[in-house]
């Protein structure tokens, strides 16, 4: 079976919602008015079970099968929230809010989750229950993490758990999985390099907290070339550097860093954030400065649990042919991480088509991916739980 | 089939002659008394023919089966060579000589070939031909490639190639292997800067290439932590830094430094070596000094063909009852060279809880014996079965 044909009948209807969607993006937990069209639309659907304000923001329906002999309850997440970018793409639907724009295609995701409710509450052909999980804060504020603190697997029963993500420069409607780490723990650091400031024409006189930064800089790439198993994967990457002072002739007080880094397992993780803290610490003392080390531990390994990425797969499969199953790690974070590490589960990729990649100002969610991104939902649910 | 029970019968044997040769190391291509005594062997047991000097000191062993319909040829290659280091085994049957040693096993692997090559000389139950592949100078010399271009596939028309290595660490004769790339390619660095040397007292009349040097190393490292993919797998390492003056009051006019560079894919390999060069010429540039990168690329990677892969491992199954997922390798093996002429496969063998190879407590266990032969065995007799 391939796309399922209602989605074809609805495709228009779904990429109206999303293109809605995009013209009015909101940032992290600030997704009020997301939520409320998500809950319209569910009521729409014929839905009455829902929940808002899971997780702050977070919305949570359920969708009875025709039959629930089987007793099993099955979770499908999208994310709703938007990026602090100035969108570029002079769309007609272009984001009317200046700053705010659907540049990780979230839109999509919502639409096409919402898509599958309409499918799963019309024909209902399935045995057990279906959750629907729609989450703020994906885009750094741990919205996914909100909601299962909240409760979600607990409250709604939920045994296992899939998302979905765009991937741009891949096939439109094709799909890319892979069993264990999928997507990175991202963590990140801030780093306060203390000097002694002075005048720049009198150095001795003072303690370059500029000197020392560009030393520790230098140093932190050791982590990835010198520390960790070249088998493995991390990346160490310092973004910002800001003296306390913009002047030509002052030597700065102090300096700040901050930076990021992804890796695919725990026990690298471990051994990359000692080695951070060694390194700033020593190499800082070594330049007679001090340091501060604010390292945050960000969103977990995305790891597919291998049983649940081959249904995914073997769903995927039954829409479309084009499935990879083996592609490779992505060293972007992901929330849907605290999901996977509270149930089973496992986190799809669905090809956007060749255009800007996803946080760029031209970026777009694909529509025509559409019709494959709902029926996979669709699949998923009737798959794991078949009507009798 | 488990081990093969004349194995067994054979072990004492061929525990002896891996003895022997653990006692008398030879290295590179300087493998002349390793080479003698297999070729010795090889008649000693009927092989029906035996040519020696191939790849300049490796050795040739033919064993045709009992029928010969298929008309498939099937390599069998192991290593005679052994390192320049040091044993502190204290085992009685340790190096006789010093600063060479048998520390990466391939006494161990040439032992095995040979008690395989004794068993389908006796046997002959197969339909085909056996090549038996002894090479020297794996360590770095570039053997298999000698042998491969002094006309190793096609003067014995040789079909598929198989190889093994003890891996310590896996349980003793157990089997580990995975398809595609397995080994690292691994490429050499040599970079010279050039400066200005003069007083140690008067840096400012000098361009200091000691100086200019540790820029260099400290920069390589953004190979691997900013220009490489961190799915991908590299390693850049300088091994060895020798300034031309020895002094405490000298600033050194030339700076050399030895490295290698490791990767498991073409591109990853294509990038670093674009990036020595200009890391190296950039860098000396802002400093006034001029850098020269010899940069050679040594052992490819080795990449395990997927259907031999998948039949190799169906033998350690029926061998040792199970064949596990190995890891990549950043280490070089020259059957690199082998398998990108013909199709093959290379198995990793356990040692059990030993040193690690190239270490000067480690030692090949003889215990490895009749698995490692009753493999060899089965590549052959699974591979061309007798009708």
């Amino acid at each position: 079976m391939p796309i399922k044909n209602r989605f074809a009948e609805t495709h228009a209807e779904i990429a109206g919602w999303r293109r809605h969607l995009h013209q009015y993006p909101e940032l992290q937990f600030d997704v009020h008015e997301t939520a409320k069209f998500v809950e319209e639309k569910l009521r729409s659907f014929g839905i009455t079970d829902i929940t808002t304000g899971i997780g702050r923001t977070g919305v949570v329906a359920v969708i009875e099968g025709k039959t629930n002999t089987s007793g099993r309850t099955i979770g499908l997440r999208a994310d709703m929230d938007a990026l602090p970018i100035h969108e570029a793409t002079g769309l007609e639907y272009a984001s009317k809010t200046a700053g705010k724009m659907h540049a990780c295609g979230h839109d999509g995701h919502t639409a096409m989750l919402l898509g599958a409710a309409q499918y799963l509450a019309e024909t209902r052909n399935f045995d057990g229950r279906c959750v629907l999980i729609f989450q703020p804060a994906e885009e750094g504020g741990g919205g996914g993490n909100e909601m299962v603190k909240d409760g979600l697997m607990d409250r709604w029963k939920i045994q296992e758990v899939y998302g979905m993500h765009n991937m741009p420069d891949y096939p439109v409607g094709e799909f890319a999985i892979r069993p264990g780490a999928l997507l990175a723990a991202t963590d990140q650091f801030d780093l306060i390099i203390e000097g002694r400031g002075g005048h720049a024409a009198a150095p001795h006189e003072a303690i370059d907290a500029n000197l020392a930064a560009a030393h520790v800089l230098v140093a932190l790439q050791s982590i990835a070339s010198r520390n960790v198993d070249p088998i493995k994967q991390v990346v160490v990457s310092v973004c910002t550097l800001r003296s306390d002072t913009d002047s030509y002739n002052v030597l700065p007080q102090q300096v700040t860093l901050r930076g990021t880094v992804r890796t695919l397992a725990e026990d690298v993780r471990d051994l990359a954030e000692e080695r951070l803290r060694a390194v700033v610490t020593h190499t800082a003392v070594a330049y007679q400065c001090t340091a501060e080390i604010d390292y945050e531990r960000g969103y977990p390994v995305t790891v597919n649990h291998d049983e649940h990425t081959a249904y995914a797969a073997d769903a995927a499969e039954k829409v479309t042919p084009g499935v990879w199953r083996d592609t490779p790690p992505i060293m972007a974070g992901e929330d849907f991480s605290y999901m996977l590490n509270a149930r089973p589960g496992a986190y799809m990729m669905i090809g956007n088509g060749y255009g800007p990649t996803v946080h760029h100002p031209m970026y777009n969610f694909n529509d025509d991916a559409i019709p494959a991104g709902c029926s996979w939902y669709a699949e998923m649910v009737e798959t794991r739980l078949p009507a009798a | 089939m488990p081990v093969k029970n004349r194995f067994a019968e054979l072990h004492d044997d061929i525990t002896a002659w891996r003895r022997d040769l653990h006692e008398h190391p030879e290295i590179l291509f300087e493998t002349h008394r390793t080479s003698a005594a297999v070729a010795e062997k090889l008649r000693a047991f009927g092989c029906d023919e035996v040519v020696e000097g191939i790849g300049r000191t490796g050795v040739v062993g033919v064993i045709k089966g009992k029928e010969a319909n298929s008309g498939k040829v099937i390599g069998l290659r192991a290593d005679m060579d052994a390192l320049p280091i040091h044993e502190q085994t204290g085992v009685e049957y340790a190096s006789k000589t010093p600063n060479a040693m048998h520390a990466c096993g391939h006494d161990g692997h040439t032992a095995m070939l040979l008690g395989a090559a004794q068993y389908l000389a006796e046997t002959r139950n197969f339909d085909g031909t056996a090549v038996v592949i002894f090479q020297p100078a794996e360590e770095g010399g570039g053997g298999g490639l000698e042998m491969c271009k002094d006309g190793l596939m096609d003067r014995w028309g040789i079909q598929e190639v198989y190889g093994m290595h003890n891996w310590p660490g896996m349980p003793t004769g157990s089997f580990g292997i995975r398809t595609g790339p397995f080994f690292a390619a691994t490429d050499l660095l040599e970079i010279e800067v050039e400066g200005l040397g003069g007083h140690a007292a008067k840096p400012h009349e000098t361009i200091d290439t000691t100086v200019v040097a540790s820029h260099i190393v400290t920069a390589l490292q953004t190979i691997v932590s900013r220009n490489a993919d961190p799915i991908g797998n590299i390693v850049v390492s300088i091994t060895s830094l020798e300034t031309s003056s020895k002094a405490f009051n000298v600033i050194p006019q030339r700076v050399t430094m030895l490295g290698t560079v490791r990767t498991l894919n073409n591109d990853l390999r294509d990038l670093a070596e674009k990036r020595v060069v200009e890391i190296c010429e950039g860098i000396a540039a802002s400093f006034g000094a001029k850098a020269r990168v010899n940069y050679t690329r040594n052992y490819p990677v080795m990449v395990n063909h997927d259907a031999q892969t998948e039949f190799a491992a169906d033998v350690a199954r029926s061998v040792s009852g199970d064949c596990a997922e190995a890891p990549l390798v950043m280490g070089g093996e020259d059957f690199a060279f082998m398998l990108e002429e013909r199709p093959g496969a290379y198995i990793l063998m356990g040692n059990g809880d030993t040193a690690m190879v190239h270490h000067p407590m480690y030692n090949f266990n003889d215990d490895a014996i009749p698995a490692g032969c009753s493999w060899w065995a089965g590549i052959v007799e699974q591979r061309m079965p007798a009708a």
